[in-house]
C-alpha cells in the first residue's frame, strides 16, 4: 500500500433515520479502527456548500461514498460537485447481503445495526485498500 | 372541519463527521427530537435538503427551523437559509463549549464526558428556542414575513387563494395588510374552520382569528392593528361568500 495515496470517505449525514446512522458508523470504523493510516472523513456539507479545503482533499484524492438509502446523497453530492467517486457503497445494499442484521435505533444502534456497520465498513475498507493499489 | 398542519419546528443539523462537535450537534438534535420536545420538532435531513429533496426544502419554508452548528462554519444554518429560508434560530456547539467553560470535546464517533455534557447543555438550549418558537414563552416567532409588496391585492378573493408555491399543498391567502400585500399560510382553511364551527364576523372572532393566524405566520406586535382589521375584512367577504 502506498503510504502517500490516501482515500477520502464521505458518508451519508442523514440523523433521522437508521441508515443514515449506520453509514456514519461504519465511516467511523474505517477511519478510526480499520485504515486510519489510508482513510479520512469529509463531511458532505462542507463539500456541498464550495469549502476549499473539503472540495480540494476529494479532487486531489480518490473517494468512496457510503450512503443510507437508495437516494445516494452522498454519492449524488459529490458527482454532482464536479468530484469523481472511485467507489460507492450503500447500508441498503449491505442489509440485502445480511437479512440477518436488521439495524434498528438512530441515536444509538442495535447488536445487528453494530453487526452491519462493521460488515459494510470490512467492506469499505477493502475498497480503499483496492483504491490505493490502484485497482479503482 | 379542516385540519390545520400542526406547527412544529424543524431542527438542522450540522453533518460535521469529521469533528467531534459535529458529533455534539447530532447528539443534542437528536436528544430534543426523541426525548424532549418528540411532540414539536422533526428533523430536516441535511443531506437530502443539499441534494434537493423537496419535501424536506418545502417543509424548512412552511415551518420555522432551528440550525444546530458544530462550529462556525456553519453548515447547517447556510444551508438552511440557501435553499428554503433564514432559520428562526441558530445555535453553535462550540459557542456552548466556551460559554460553559466546558473541557476539551473529543471522540466524533464516541464522545466524551465533556462531550456529552455539551450535548445536553445544546440540546436544553435547543428546546428553549423551541418553545419560544411555538410561543410557549412569550416570544415572538421571528420568521421573515412573505411580504410582496409591489403588488395588489387581487378583488377577486378566490384569485388570492392558491397552495402555497413550495409545493407543501398548504392554502396560502393573499391580503393587504397596511396597503402592502401579505402572503397569509394557512388562511384559507382557517376561514373553513371558523365558517364551520358557527363563528360570524365580530370583535372576538377577529381577535380570535388574529391569534390562529399567529401561530403559523409572524405578526409583528406593531402591527397588530392592520392585520386584525385585514382578518376581519377578509373573513367578511368569506362569510358573504358562503350565504
Amino acid at each position: 500500500m502506498s503510504p502517500n495515496r490516501r482515500v477520502m470517505i464521505v458518508p451519508c449525514s442523514g440523523i433521522g433515520k437508521t441508515f443514515g446512522t449506520v453509514s456514519r458508523e461504519a465511516a467511523y470504523t474505517v477511519v478510526e479502527d480499520l485504515r486510519p493510516d489510508a482513510a479520512e472523513l469529509v463531511a458532505l456539507s462542507l463539500l456541498v456548500l464550495g469549502d476549499e479545503e473539503a472540495r480540494a482533499a476529494v479532487a486531489e484524492h480518490p473517494t468512496v461514498t457510503i450512503d443510507g438509502c437508495r437516494l445516494a446523497c452522498a454519492t449524488k453530492m459529490v458527482q454532482e460537485s464536479g468530484l469523481p467517486v472511485a467507489r460507492s457503497f450503500t447500508v441498503l445494499d449491505a442489509f440485502r447481503k445480511h437479512r440477518d442484521l436488521k439495524p434498528e435505533g438512530i441515536s444509538s444502534l442495535n447488536l445487528e445495526g453494530q453487526k452491519l456497520a462493521r460488515v459494510l465498513a470490512e467492506e469499505v475498507a477493502e475498497a480503499v485498500d483496492e483504491v490505493v493499489r490502484g485497482e479503482t | 372541519m379542516p385540519i390545520l398542519p400542526k406547527k412544529k419546528v424543524g431542527i438542522v443539523a450540522c453533518s460535521g463527521e469529521e469533528m467531534p462537535e459535529g458529533t455534539v450537534s447530532r447528539v443534542a438534535a437528536l436528544k430534543v427530537l426523541e426525548e424532549l420536545r418528540p411532540n414539536d420538532t422533526v428533523t430536516i435531513c441535511l443531506p437530502l435538503f443539499l441534494a434537493g429533496g423537496e419535501g424536506d426544502r418545502a417543509f424548512a419554508r412552511f415551518y420555522p427551523t432551528v440550525a444546530v452548528d458544530g462550529c462556525e462554519k456553519r453548515c447547517a444554518a447556510r444551508a438552511t437559509e440557501m435553499y428554503s429560508g433564514k432559520p428562526a434560530a441558530s445555535i453553535v456547539v462550540t459557542d456552548v463549549v466556551s460559554g460553559n467553560g466546558l473541557g476539551p470535546i473529543q471522540g466524533s464517533q464516541r464522545l466524551n464526558e465533556a462531550g456529552m455534557q455539551a450535548a445536553d447543555l445544546v440540546a436544553q438550549e435547543v428546546a428553549r428556542l423551541v418553545d419560544g418558537l411555538l410561543g410557549r414563552t412569550g416570544r415572538a416567532v421571528e420568521e421573515a414575513v412573505v411580504e410582496e409588496p409591489a403588488e395588489e391585492a387581487p378583488e377577486d378573493e378566490e384569485a388570492a387563494i392558491s397552495l402555497c408555491s413550495c409545493g407543501s399543498g398548504i392554502p396560502v391567502q393573499k391580503v393587504s395588510v397596511n396597503g402592502r400585500v401579505v402572503t397569509l399560510i394557512a388562511l384559507p382553511a382557517i376561514f373553513e374552520q371558523f365558517y364551520q364551527s358557527g363563528k360570524r364576523p365580530g370583535d372576538g372572532t377577529t381577535r380570535e382569528l388574529l391569534e390562529i393566524a399567529r401561530i403559523y405566520n409572524p405578526i409583528p406586535p406593531e402591527e397588530e392593528a392592520a392585520y386584525a382589521e385585514a382578518l376581519a375584512r377578509e373573513y367578511e367577504k368569506y362569510c358573504r361568500k358562503q350565504l
